[in-house]
């Protein structure tokens, strides 16, 4: 994805925003938005490109008390269809209103685990086929963990206390292996070299790549050369 | 049959949730000897209570036979606290690709050897794919699982062989526990069902996917 890098800019209000413009650009997706409950202080933070008048119904209206793709989806640990959700009171209260503002029922909410127990949860909505929803879900819910955990990150990390908490602790294996990656070594390679396989590699780089925040293996060798974690060749 | 049972759908199968906490006493108090939280005749703990999502194997008589516990690498897990020793020390996996697999089980006072559908190794083989294609559904694309030394040489026999592991083998109870590492992937489901003789659809018919 060629997407805005959160851990290169400020965590604002406008970034966050643009990150889920450019997510919805880039995948496909009428709307997104995004919502944690700060473990330290309870206080809900949130981001959505939803018309401001759908916005303003839902704050006049306190939907967030009641929306069950922030209550229900924080308790599974994979994407959550929101078709999976009863359709009772609650589901009705937030979305009875939301088609005459152009908001489509149908979405997905991917729900992020941080290590000090953070939830955070990645919303994304389009009005289309069901069968084409679902093609769309396949191609795309890779990417989508992705961002969610990178926007998650983002957020945690614009508060002070959080900041000092997180970090990065890599292994030493991954280590390793990103210093193989900024010698200019392949995936295969390094298998090789580390008499390892190289889907072992993979996921390392991954969990490196996620670790220390950044959306790609060629940003994660940077800030880890940054950080003198590793050395440039 | 499988079931995916998570804190979502909880109150709609509390019966088998309750018959797999049954299981895992068996198994891993019993059998294993890990120093587990017993209580009522079930094994259940901390990670219990931070909604994982449950893989649950049912037999035609309606038995729980097989299990295994999911959560997020990004979040509190096992290898990043309790398990930590297998580690040695390193800082565990974070991914949002990647999953944790604890307490995979099987029933083996019920199950028998041999392929047929009441045998260790085809639970073992359901449980898997069960999992496998939860997680792909999901966008995840690798699992670690802490597994005994048996359930190892089970998985490498069965088309099922890690890819990697972490750490080294620590003893805990009359076993060893290891980390291994297995991709998500359609290749792995396709060798497993070959192995198995499992060609048909392994889920519920009302499945939970993401």
């Amino acid at each position: 994805m060629d997407i805005i890098d959160l851990s290169t800019v400020d965590t604002s209000d406008e970034n966050c925003l643009e990150y889920l413009d450019q997510l919805c650009a880039q995948l496909g997706f009428d709307y997104a938005s995004y919502a944690t409950t700060s473990p330290l202080t309870g206080a809900v933070q949130g981001y959505a490109n939803y018309p401001d008048a759908w916005k303003m119904h839902y704050m006049r209206r306190n939907l967030h008390r009641v929306d069950p793709t922030i209550h229900k989806s924080a308790l599974s640990i994979a994407p959550v269809d929101w078709s999976r959700f009863d359709r009772d009171e609650r589901f009705h209260a937030v979305f009875f209103a939301a088609g005459d503002f152009g908001i489509s029922p149908q979405g997905l909410t991917v729900p992020v685990r941080g290590p000090y127990g953070d939830r955070g949860l990645l919303s994304v909505t389009r009005a289309c086929s069901r069968a084409e929803w679902d093609k769309l879900k396949r191609a795309v819910v890779g990417d989508l963990q992705a961002a969610a955990v990178h926007l998650h990150d983002a957020v945690m990390r614009s508060d002070v206390i959080s900041r000092a908490l997180r970090q990065p602790r890599l292994s030493a294996r991954e280590i390793e292996v990103l210093q193989w990656v900024a010698a200019g070594k392949s995936q295969m390679d390094i298998g090789d070299i580390l008499n390892i396989s190289h889907r072992t590699v993979e996921v390392h780089l991954r969990s490196a790549r996620d670790k220390l925040g950044t959306l790609s293996i060629v940003q994660a060798v940077g800030r880890a050369i940054g950080l003198g974690m590793i050395y440039p060749r | 049959m499988i079931f995916i049972i998570d804190s979502l759908n909880l109150r709609e199968h509390e019966p088998l949730v309750k018959d797999m906490f049954r299981l895992r006493k068996r198994v891993f108090a019993d059998r294993l000897g890990w120093d587990v939280r017993v209580s009522q005749g079930m094994e259940r703990d901390r990670f219990d209570d931070l909604d994982p999502a449950h893989v649950i194997s049912v037999d035609d008589e309606g038995r729980v036979v097989g299990c295994m516990r999911l959560l997020q690498t990004t979040g509190p897990h096992m290898l990043s606290d309790v398990f930590g020793a297998i580690l040695d020390g390193e800082p565990p996996l974070r991914s949002a690709t990647c999953w944790e697999a604890t307490r995979f089980c099987v029933d083996t006072e019920v199950l028998t050897g041999g392929r047929a559908s009441n045998s260790i190794s085809y639970v073992t083989s359901e449980v898997m794919i069960g999992a496998f294609e939860f997680a792909m559904s999901a966008g995840v694309t690798d699992a670690v699982a802490v597994i005994d030394p048996v359930m190892d040489r089970v998985l490498k026999r069965s088309g099922n062989a890690p890819h990697g592991y972490l750490g080294t083998p620590k003893p805990m109870g009359k076993v060893t526990a290891l980390a291994a590492l297995m991709d998500c992937s359609e290749e792995r489901v396709a060798r497993i069902r070959a192995f198995s003789g499992i060609d048909h659809d392994v889920m519920q018919p009302h499945r939970v996917t993401a």
